[in-house]
């Protein structure tokens, strides 16, 4: 260090050497736009911290406004706790497994549950045939629930539930558990997702219209804020919102936003914001841009506390951020699937880096299938070996002062600010949501990721190079999913036999007429599930006074094509299609579909709108449609093929139904079925064993795809 | 059996297939289109034709879900022609009406289908008048048109159908001024959507603004049913029975004027002409490409050589000598 103001290092200096290794005539040329537009520069040195508007560089942990943490022992005293989401088949199958994780050291429980019970629906619902137990596990009565926490001491454990549409039932069924295993509801101990409004813009699992919805999250929070005083009432997810595309701001700015609203909700009831706040948590996103996402935790506890300040928030506890982690799911490829434990091995590092509270590190099969008991392991080991082994709970904050860092925070913080203010000016999340702008712009996120990895532009490792010539096979996790079916069904009718009747129809009424009466619907809930009413007939009751919500679709289009101007496999492509129309005398039509309860329409999505760019007349079916809608649709369009994508495994059950209803309907038809999501290698043989023409999985091209698919249609219509 | 025949019998595939043909730009599907259309002439059904129009995002989907629901749970079977107004110029579109048509795309008693704006006249895709026919043969007894309100395209939708249905949003009434008065002229019933909510005010006064903008056309008869301006919620599903008698009774009286089948003989004249000026036009802009040569008229009037008019008299010359 020099007292003078010159420094005896030369930026200028840097510069000339560096043109001079780089036979590049201007360091410019080494700049890289982010995916949220961040200009990346090959050096940051004291300059980028000059002028920072949201970061003060020497600020602490456990101090205003916890850039550097919430806590100020950080993991030196305790590190991250270790909460590894999963639930699938039957309670008893769940329950097992959650037992053996927890014996091999995992701390937390985290129940992911099946689609039909996010959905509202009990397991023998003729609409949920192809996803009981598929994705998580089938809870239809709180008899299920106590089978999965069985010999697990709820006073003892702290449990997650990802929980949105189907929330009142499923809290109430993990108190009354509780109160049947003698631990009181103030014993409680974990968090519920309730998160509604992420779900119109991505996940699609909601039960009821947007007003409602908002309605019972504010119902928890009040709830839990007076008797419930270790519980977490909502967890703000921007998990699924990068999971569904959205690039860093995007999910950073509409979390936020997501809580502002929340936060709202909440007074409305009267609380005060001390009351409830500190028991709001968030749930981000951990992907492979590592230093972005290290520097979008730091923002958003920077940003939550400035947020909450202005609430009039006094508690330190109300201003801190408190998060979990999840590594990304689609960052996962199905190509060479060995290097997803490498994946994830750097996501969590990143996580950790950043501050994260807990961490949930993804399997290595989970673009294939369900995670087994091994590929569990490995991921539970990751983080065994990081807090264990690396030295990285050893000294709090380890990156800040990184000229880095510290300027790539503030950036992240400025422009999610700014998104922030866009969503107050448009009269806040609710709004937004309803007039479907976030869901838009994530899907335009989306649509040019795609596109880089198509076009090349960005790298994944055995996907679009360094491909892997001999392919290892993985073994998966097979769910028999009519045996789980008929398993939910008999323990259904058991206890609709056993229960009293009587006390079930009185308590179901008593809930409709809270429901209209705006009183607090969890209390009454948990009457109506106490006397063994079931998720499904608890939601219909709800649904009788609220209706359930349809989703309309708007589509992005334009954005993929724009990556491959003058690209010469998109033109070979759409000079296929023109052929085509030319011979035919319309474009090749395509029926995109998602069946069944699974709501990830991110990847219709892309298709969609790729498909559409390319020259394809594309049509868009609406979520959650059976295999006989979708028939009557396709017959009716006189489509040329039908794309199915399946990412919650029901694929095994709702492809054969589509073509047996597709050969009644129409025997003649030669319409093409393409099928895309994930899917295991085991089940692609049982596929074109029903007439299935190409399977496309996670990581596939998209024109590659387009082109076979136009190929197949063509071969076809020339048969003639 | 005949493609015809399956059509008469409500086969689903076949009136989706004969769709298909008069749809298509192919001169063998063309050819064999004209000839059902003319075979299914001979026997027509009984439906009556709606056309509902109106500037996007206005609802048009979200009504015709909910009041297609309406009719379709008094028994009554409906087939539904949407033309999708999501195209693009390039490339292929993006068809997602149906997302906004839920429930009624399940019902055995719907007939769902969905074109593609691209290429065609205003709102207007060519086919659509005769897939009315097919949906009509195959004993539909309402088919709705859906148009995405443009300029022009009003005047093609109203020669398609019986009634045509312009539909608005609240708030709407303050543009009404400096609208051309086509849509007023052209349309029969006027929908203000959207009546819930915080916009109930709102929407009662674009319905006053409606109504007073709209009487300078009703005609000398003060019992005429026609151009009522009426308020519905497609969210709620409220007003669904006073479209249903809106639409009664316009048929009603219609028929009793002869104004009906009158109007439908219009329309066909309306069609026989679009027709043959289209193709008329079709050929002689081949025959101004290829025989008269017109772009090297145009280089010599760039170039200086000869006179525009001078040019446009030679081309007009050549014109009438090969007609």
């Amino acid at each position: 260090m020099t007292d003078n103001n010159k420094s005896k290092f030369s930026i200028d200096q840097w510069q000339k050497s560096f043109e001079k290794e780089t036979k590049i005539d201007s360091v410019d040329n080494f700049i890289n736009s982010s995916d949220e537009g961040i200009d990346i520069k090959p050096i940051y040195t004291e300059q980028d911290l000059h002028n920072l508007e949201f970061i003060e560089k020497d600020s602490l942990p456990g101090q205003w406004p916890f850039t550097r943490g919430p806590k100020a022992s950080m993991y030196t005293n305790r590190p991250w706790t270790i909460r590894q989401y999963a639930g699938f088949s039957t309670a008893e199958e769940s329950n097992e497994f959650y037992r053996k994780n927890l014996e091999s050291g995992q701390k937390g429980l985290s129940v992911a549950f099946d689609l039909p019970t996010h959905r509202g629906y009990d397991s023998d619902d003729e609409l949920v045939m192809g996803d009981v137990g598929k994705a998580g596990v089938a809870i239809d009565t709180v008899e299920d629930m106590k089978i999965l926490f069985n010999n697990i001491p709820l006073n003892e454990m702290s449990v997650s539930m990802t929980m949105n549409g189907a929330v009142l039932p499923i809290l109430s069924s993990f108190i009354v558990s509780g109160e049947e295993q003698n631990v009181g509801k103030d014993q409680l101990s974990g968090t519920i997702q309730n998160d509604i409004l992420k779900e119109f813009m991505v996940r699609n699992t909601y039960i009821y219209p947007p007003d409602p919805s908002m309605k019972i999250v504010a119902d928890i929070i009040e709830y839990t804020s007076k008797e419930m005083p270790k519980f977490n009432s909502i967890s703000i997810s921007g998990y699924h919102m990068q999971e569904a595309g959205a690039d860093n701001v995007l999910e950073l700015a509409y979390t936020l936003a997501d809580g502002i609203e929340y936060v709202r909700a909440a007074k409305s009831k009267g609380l005060d914001v001390d009351e409830f706040a500190p028991r709001l948590s968030f749930f981000f996103a951990i992907g492979t841009d590592f230093f972005m996402e290290i520097a979008k935790l730091r923002a958003a506890r920077t940003l939550w506390a400035k947020i909450m300040r202005d609430f009039g928030a006094k508690k330190e506890k109300s201003l801190m951020l408190r998060t979990h982690c999840q590594t990304s799911g689609v960052s996962l490829t199905e190509k060479d699937p060995y290097n997803n434990i490498i994946r994830t091995s750097y996501e969590a590092l990143s996580a950790v880096l950043g501050g994260t509270q807990s961490l949930h590190t993804n399997s290595f099969d989970e673009a294939i299938a369900l995670p087994t008991d091994e590929s569990a392991r490995i991921a539970r080991n990751t983080q065994l070996i990081l807090q264990n082994e690396t030295g990285v709970t050893k000294t709090v904050d380890p990156l800040a002062g990184s000229y880095f860092i510290e300027s790539l925070t503030d950036q992240l913080s400025k422009k999610a600010w700014d998104i922030i203010q866009e969503v107050e000016e448009l009269g806040g999340m609710t709004k937004a949501v309803k007039a479907g702008v976030p869901k838009l712009k994530i899907e335009e996120s989306a649509t040019k990721k795609q596109a880089k990895v198509d076009s090349g532009s960005r790298v994944v490792v055995g996907v679009n190079k360094f491909k892997n010539p001999n392919e290892p096979k993985v073994d998966v996790r097979v769910i028999d999913n009519e045996k789980v079916r008929d398993d939910q069904i008999k323990k259904l009718d058991q206890i609709k036999k056993s229960r009293n009747q009587k006390d079930v129809d009185h308590s179901l009424s008593e809930l409709v007429t809270a429901a209209k009466e705006d009183k607090n619907l969890l209390e009454y809930s948990i009457d109506a599930i106490r006397n063994r009413a079931t998720v499904g007939e608890v939601s219909k009751a709800l649904e009788s006074v609220f209706g359930r919500h349809f989703a309309k679709s708007l589509s992005v289009s334009g954005v993929y094509g724009k990556h491959f101007e003058g690209d010469q496999d998109f033109m070979n492509v759409s000079n296929k299609i023109d052929i085509f129309e030319k011979d035919f005398g319309r474009r090749p039509r395509v029926l995109v579909v998602k069946m069944g309860q699974d709501g990830h329409d991110r990847g219709a999505k892309i298709v969609a709108t790729s498909f559409a760019d390319l020259g394809f007349d594309v049509d868009m079916g609406p979520l959650f449609q059976s295999p006989k809608d979708v028939v009557k649709d396709a017959i009716e369009n006189d489509v040329h093929a039908i794309g199915v994508s399946t990412l919650a495994a029901g694929h095994k059950t709702l492809v054969p139904e589509l073509m047996k209803c597709l050969k009644e309907s129409d025997p003649d038809n030669k319409i093409i079925i393409f099928v895309g999501g994930i899917i295991p290698e085991q089940d692609y043989q049982f596929l074109y064993d029903q007439n299935v023409s190409a399977i496309f999985g996670p990581g596939s091209n998209i024109i590659e795809c387009a082109e076979q698919v136009i190929d197949l249609i063509s071969k076809n219509s020339n048969k003639k | 059996m005949s493609l015809a025949d399956r059509i008469y019998n409500g086969e689903r595939a076949a009136i989706a297939k004969a769709i298909t043909l008069v749809e298509s730009k192919n001169q063998s599907d063309k050819l064999e289109g004209k000839k059902l259309i003319s075979e299914l002439m001979v026997k027509p059904g009984h439906s009556i034709r709606l056309g509902f129009s109106g500037p996007p995002g206005v609802g048009k989907s979200t009504f015709i879900e909910s009041f297609g629901k309406y009719l379709v749970s008094k028994g009554l079977k409906l087939g539904v022609l949407a033309i999708d107004p999501s195209s693009q110029i390039t490339g292929g579109s993006i068809l997602g009406d149906k997302t906004r048509m839920i429930e009624i795309s399940k019902s055995e008693n719907t007939f769902i289908r969905s074109t593609p704006s691209k290429g065609s006249l205003g709102g207007v895709s060519s086919g659509t008048r005769e897939a009315a026919i097919i949906l009509d043969a195959a004993g539909y007894d309402y088919v709705f048109i859906e148009t995405v309100g443009v300029g022009q395209s009003e005047i093609l939708a109203s020669n398609l159908v019986d009634i045509f249905t312009l539909i608005v949003g609240p708030g709407s009434g303050d543009e009404l001024q400096g609208i051309k008065k086509g849509i007023t002229e052209y349309a029969d019933i006027f929908i203000v959507n959207k009546n819930d909510g915080d916009l109930k005010i709102e929407a009662s006064k674009t319905q006053s603004d409606y109504k007073s903008a709209v009487s300078y056309y009703r005609n000398d008869d003060i019992n005429s049913p026609l151009k009522d301006v009426l308020l519905v919620s497609s969210l709620e599903q409220t007003g669904m029975d006073e479209v249903i008698q809106a639409v009664e009774k316009i048929i009603a009286y219609n028929k009793e004027k002869n104004e009906f089948d009158k109007r439908r003989f219009n329309q066909l004249s309306f069609w026989l002409e679009e027709q043959v000026k289209a193709l008329m036009q079709e050929s002689l802009e081949k025959k101004l490409k290829e025989e008269i040569a017109v772009s090297d008229l145009t280089s010599q009037v760039v170039e200086g050589k000869i006179h525009m008019y001078e040019a446009i008299d030679q081309i007009m010359t050549k014109v009438e000598k090969k007609i």
